[in-house]
């Protein structure tokens, strides 16, 4: 059997919940090496132009996601959509978990100047962030931390692609790219502002 | 320094007291670290009033850092050291000038991030994923785990086939329900005429239930109005009808 295309079949079937490397493993029932292997065929394939779809890593993850570069057609295919995307506060309350995770509901007020335990109950309802744990201060609050779907929102690979409070460079490593998002790679790509 | 109007924005477009002190740090054109104390609280406190003219509802975070920012102005115009007041101390969360400068900075630190964070959420927007293909054929014994067979499940599909042939003639029904049992009684007396004699079941041609019941009904009465004779020759043979 074609195991590139054992592997291809995985990633459509598990959709944007993705796939972890050590998942793959067991699923294919290969080692690691085998998966990098075969991970990195599969991504060199798909880059061809004639290919609309591409293998991304996000939030520790491997899924299959649309190219970039085709989002015009998506915006027509789909419509109008009116994407709910996060207000200021609820993105200022995510910075902060997300660098001081863990953290209390009472840290990140200070933090803020404001109470928050309105947007930090939102965003555990999206997913986007969840108790990780209690802590040792009186009253034993919760401490909250992102979640992988946070990751994925935000096309991060994993926690480490946070972006840097100053600027750092990327490593150029072979194996860094096959973990690196998409939206690293675009950051090459001069954006406009 | 002019006194109305001097603001552009109003409260709702803040995030925070924080965040509307770090614009009016930026809007001063100072560094954090060298705008003066006296000349931010001053803006500040015009800005709150403002907004309290306007009958703008301000939250009351936002007077907590005006009475923060006006505490610490008094203290250092007083030039009291923190030592001699440590009772109040307590009260205030932010006890020195460094204090409120740091606070600031972090604060503008998370302020950037997020903005950086807004534009990988659009970023991210640019693709597309699917929701996780539906496995749940290829899972086994999902509910099944029980003790059961296949041939239980062949048995259940089978009970459920024979009630499905129930449901049809019911559906089908509406418009048999028409029949009445005198409708029925004047088919069967001329069945009857026809026949002279006619076999018990053979009167109910028709496999619906409230065909059934009408022509049992029926036959019930006609043995009552004494117009038919029901006769059994032995046990478990045939029943005949026969008209008087």
């Amino acid at each position: 059997m074609n195991l590139l295309g054992v592997l291809e079949g995985i990633l459509f079937a598990v959709g944007d919940e993705g796939i972890t490397l050590k998942g793959l493993c067991d699923v294919m029932d290969i080692d690691i090496d085998e998966a990098k292997d075969l991970l990195m065929q599969i991504q060199k394939r798909y880059e061809n132009n004639e290919y609309g779809i591409r293998v991304s890593y996000l939030g520790d993850a491997f899924k299959l996601t649309t190219k970039k570069e085709h989002k015009d057609y998506y915006h027509k295919l789909l419509g109008n959509p009116e994407s709910q995307t996060l207000s200021e506060t609820a993105l200022e309350v995510l910075a902060i978990i997300a660098y001081n995770q863990p953290i209390t509901r009472v840290m990140i007020d200070e933090m803020r100047g404001v109470a928050c335990g309105q947007i930090v109950r939102k965003l555990t309802a999206r997913g986007l962030v969840k108790t990780v744990g209690k802590s040792k201060m009186p009253g034993k609050p919760n401490l909250y931390g992102t979640t992988r779907e946070f990751l994925d929102y935000f096309g991060l690979a994993s926690i480490e692609d946070l972006p840097k409070m100053n600027l750092e460079e990327i490593d150029e490593e072979k194996e860094t790219e096959l973990f690196t998002s998409i939206y690293k790679e675009s950051e090459e790509v001069p954006v406009e502002n | 320094m002019q006194v109305t109007n001097k603001f552009e924005f109003t409260i709702a477009e803040f995030s925070g007291p924080l965040d509307l002190l770090l614009h009016l740090v930026k809007e001063s054109k100072m560094d954090i670290y060298e705008v003066p104390i006296e000349h931010i609280t001053k803006e500040y406190v015009e800005f709150i009033d403002q907004m309290e003219e306007m009958n703008i509802d301000v939250a009351s975070e936002y007077l907590v850092l005006a009475s923060e920012l006006i505490h610490l102005k008094s203290k250092m115009l007083l030039n009291i050291k923190d030592t001699e007041e440590e009772g109040e101390q307590l009260e205030f969360k932010i006890g020195t000038e460094e204090e409120l400068r740091h606070r600031l900075m972090e604060y503008k630190r998370y302020k950037e991030l997020s903005e950086e964070f807004r534009l990988l959420e659009s970023r991210r927007g640019e693709v597309h994923t699917k929701i996780p293909e539906s496995l749940i054929e290829y899972k086994e014994d999902v509910a099944l785990n029980t003790g059961l067979t296949l041939d239980d499940l062949m048995s259940a599909f089978a009970q459920f086939l024979e009630r499905q042939k129930f449901n049809k003639p019911l559906s089908t029904k509406i418009t048999k329900k028409e029949i009445s049992v005198e409708h029925r009684t004047k088919e069967i007396r001329d069945i009857l005429t026809k026949h002279k004699r006619v076999e018990f079941f053979e009167l109910f041609d028709e496999p619906s239930r409230m065909y059934i019941v009408v022509t049992f009904l029926s036959v019930l009465e006609m043995t009552k109005n004494d117009e038919i004779d029901i006769r059994q020759e032995e046990n478990f043979s045939n029943i005949y009808i026969e008209a008087k």
